[in-house]
């Protein structure tokens, strides 16, 4: 999958779980630029990208994922 | 004999009284529990949860073996606090969390808090960066009126800051029913910043109140 192609997937998955439709995510977005990314939140994101995606974590992988773009290049090692 | 009074950073063989100080901050003095509620777990099985997400031994979060001080007495198990300096390990403390849940727990949970997840956000905090958080506070009930949360509470405040000098603000958050803490923190010389109250009038189905208060601290 190309990088763009995963990047509008996971708009469409941000914008749902933090109900906010003109969310824009870019490389460096982080928990601190999202207003109530929570720890249910965050566990609720990462629960539907595996689903979306038909991916599974590692819990050494999601604790690398300081931001959309480290998210983006461990989900890209993974396709 | 003199009673005597031992302080120490938590260690794993420490994680079933750490399971049960989770437990029962986390009830704040009430029978709701919101890995029942949220997740749809029994608390037997909240129970086995909590303890996997300590074993894994991931830094810088409320479920971190490493974020907590055990205060011992008469060689028994006395109180517990957990704290941690936010952001240090790289990362906010809510991603962290939210990953070990997110590992640990089975996918139907997650199914199940989907629903609620907004319902959650009226009574939502944000964690600030580069500061001490003082997460969950139990002291055992023969324990309690010996000042035992104050004591773990400066420890802790002391020993953050000798790795983290730069820090000047401690906070703590605490339901807005828990009168008992918030005297006690109040005691630590903390003050009331703000507080989110939520009108859901089925919050306090999930939640041990329907207010929540930021309380915040000079610590130099």
């Amino acid at each position: 999958m190309e990088r763009e192609l995963l990047k509008e997937k996971l708009t469409v998955i941000f914008r749902s779980v933090f109900s906010n439709g003109d969310l824009q995510i870019s490389d460096s977005l982080t928990a601190n630029d999202v207003a109530n990314w929570d720890s249910l939140s965050h566990m609720i994101l990462i629960g539907e990208v595996e689903k979306s995606l038909g991916i599974t974590f590692k819990l050494k992988e999601l604790n690398k994922m300081k931001n959309v773009g480290d998210m983006m290049d461990i989900i890209l090692s993974k396709l | 004999m003199m009673s005597e009074l031992n302080i120490r950073k938590a260690v794993m063989e420490d994680v079933p009284f750490l399971v049960d100080t989770i437990i029962e901050a986390e009830k704040s003095g009430t029978d709701i529990l919101t890995y029942t509620t949220i997740f749809g777990l029994s608390e037997s099985e909240s129970r086995k949860y909590i303890s996997d997400m300590l074993l894994e031994e991931v830094d810088g979060c409320e479920l971190s073996v490493s974020s907590f001080l055990i205060a011992e007495k008469d060689g028994q198990y006395a109180a517990a606090v957990g704290a941690w300096v936010e952001g240090a390990e790289g990362m906010p403390s809510s991603m962290l969390k939210g990953n070990l849940l997110n590992y640990t727990l089975p996918k139907q949970c997650i199914e199940k808090a989907v629903s609620l997840n907004s319902l959650v956000k009226d009574l939502h905090i944000e964690y600030i960066n580069n500061t001490i958080q003082i997460g969950l506070v139990y002291v055992s009930a023969h324990f309690r009126g010996l000042g035992l949360a104050n004591k773990l509470i400066e420890k802790q405040i002391e020993q953050l800051l000798n790795g983290a000098p730069e820090i000047s603000e401690c906070y703590v958050q605490v339901f807005g029913n828990n009168l008992a803490a918030i005297k006690s923190y109040e005691k630590s010389q903390f003050v009331k910043l703000s507080e989110r109250r939520s009108d859901n009038s089925s919050i306090t189905n999930y939640f041990p109140a329907n207010s929540k208060w930021l309380m915040s601290r000079k610590v130099k």
